[in-house]
């Protein structure tokens, strides 16, 4: 169950970190 | 006969599972389905499939090509509202499967219609096929996640509708990705994108589709009690969704969720030439779409923030921040853009956006308090339909007074004060709707025995 619950929110949580990440590099640019 | 995969009897959890095991199939389902607000990334594109570098002449124009998020937002409010009895009936994974049927299956069908040059084949594909995925995506997880958390509805709902505003984070990059990936001489990636989308959606949504869980019937958080004296506008009761839509506070909560969502959209929608136009001068094309990547940020943490406080200080009272700061804020763009502080802008219209995705995430558990957990995801579907109407109203309101006030001489950097004051009103009628909102009478509520969870 501790497994299942690791690899789901991974499966979830990195693409999303991605996304914020990438929108946060852009972001950036506003304020240079 | 056996139950089947998809069935809802299959999904029924074993005691002592993991209820936060739930939450990250409903966010497979919308971090996928969110990839419709990052649509605007295909718009150029799609303007050169056959000029490839510029718009030949036979090429789609612009507001051809604009129509295609129109109709898969319409689409999607109306397939909520229509699917959503059907979306109760059947439970969260064979809903959670139809949709991705449909919303990979869009992709694919437009990807043929973009291929053979056909627009109809786009709007059908995308925009039809794709808005019912959409629409069945949205709320298939919802009711499920209000009942494995009834101690924190609002936070369990905002984690899932959170992920359709994190969506478009992840697909903008991607799609920019993968065009230049499938880049050639002769083609501009578009084709063999959609088609690259299509399949991973479908294999990112299987994960909802497999892991999704129901509670048992009679099955609550290990020590949890629910409250005797519940909070005022929680009901003891439950109230169909036939029954529902025939009350007051059913279109109360219609023209709450439709005035916070026409204001956020028009303002989302006119991001980008917004600021540069207030700011002549300061701020170009690349930093203005910064601008939108920030506040698309506040749009999607403001949908679990909010939500979560909703849980704490209940769901009227969320409303009437989201309402009266909302106007406050709104009220106080014109002298912002006057005064030329870009910091103070932008904190603005991030708050702005934060509330008008809390909105949205916190409605569902509204909902549930409303009208109880029977019907939850069938009602959500039903008012759904303030969204599509919201979808066209906020971004023409936006636009045409826009025109109307530049073409009666007022300067560019002006020509949006008169459209944030008509904001203001809106959400001051939204105020008056979620002020006026009361308990649901006994009369309306469901008396035969509710079905199993």
């Amino acid at each position: 169950m501790k497994a299942r619950f690791i690899v789901l929110w991974l499966a979830v949580g990195l693409p999303l970190a991605w996304g914020v990440m990438k929108t946060l590099q852009n972001a950036l640019k506003l304020f240079q | 006969m056996p139950a089947s995969f998809l069935d809802r009897e299959s999904t029924v959890a074993p005691p002592g599972y993991n209820r936060f095991l739930v939450p990250p199939a409903a966010l497979a389902v919308h971090l996928s389905i969110g990839q419709a607000y990052a649509f605007s990334t295909f718009n150029l594109p799609l303007t050169k499939l056959i000029g490839i570098t510029h718009s030949a002449p036979a090429d789609w124009k612009l507001t051809d090509v604009t129509w295609t998020f129109s109709i898969a937002i319409a689409i999607l409010g109306l397939s909520a509202a229509v699917f959503g009895r059907w979306v109760e009936r059947v439970g969260p994974r064979r809903s959670m499967f139809a949709s991705a049927l449909c919303f990979s299956g869009g992709f694919l069908v437009a990807a043929v219609g973009i291929h053979l040059h056909q627009l109809w084949l786009l709007y059908l594909g995308y925009g039809v096929l794709g808005g019912c995925g959409l629409g069945i995506g949205y709320i298939s997880p919802v009711s499920t996640l209000i009942k494995w958390f009834p101690d924190r509805p609002g936070m369990a709902t905002g984690m899932a509708i959170m992920g359709f505003g994190g969506g478009a984070l992840i697909a903008a990059p991607l799609s920019v990705m993968l065009m230049k990936h499938f880049e050639t001489a002769v083609s501009n990636g578009v084709v063999e994108t959609f088609v690259t989308m299509g399949v991973i959606y479908f294999m990112y949504m299987m994960i909802g589709v497999y892991s999704v869980r129901v509670p048992a019937a009679d099955w609550k958080p290990a020590g949890w009690v629910a409250p005797v004296k519940p909070p005022p506008l929680v009901t003891q009761g439950q109230v169909a969704v036939d029954v529902a839509w025939r009350t007051p506070q059913f279109w109360l909560l219609w023209g709450v969720l439709c005035m916070n969502v026409t204001a956020g959209i028009g303002v989302l929608g006119q991001a980008s030439p917004m600021i540069q136009e207030i700011f002549t001068g300061r701020v170009t094309a690349i930093t203005a779409a910064s601008f939108v990547g920030l506040i698309s940020l506040f749009n999607m943490g403001g949908r679990i923030i909010w939500a979560s406080v909703s849980d704490y200080i209940g769901r009227r009272n969320t409303y009437m921040v989201f309402f009266g700061l909302g106007i406050l804020l709104y009220a106080s763009v014109p002298t912002l853009g006057h005064m030329g502080s870009i910091p103070l802008f932008v904190a603005a219209f991030a708050i702005i956006l934060s509330m008008y995705g809390g909105g949205f995430a916190t409605i569902p558990a509204y909902l549930r308090d409303i009208f109880g957990t029977l019907h939850v995801g069938a009602i959500h579907g039903r008012l759904l339909t303030a969204w599509a109407v919201a979808g066209v109203l906020g971004p023409m309101l936006m636009s045409y007074i826009r025109e109307y006030q530049i073409n009666n001489g007022v300067p560019k950097a002006q020509a949006y004060s008169v459209t944030m004051y008509i904001m203001c009103g809106l959400l001051f009628i939204g105020f008056l709707c979620n002020l006026a909102m009361r308990a649901v009478s006994e009369r309306h509520y469901y008396r035969a025995a509710a079905p199993a969870a």
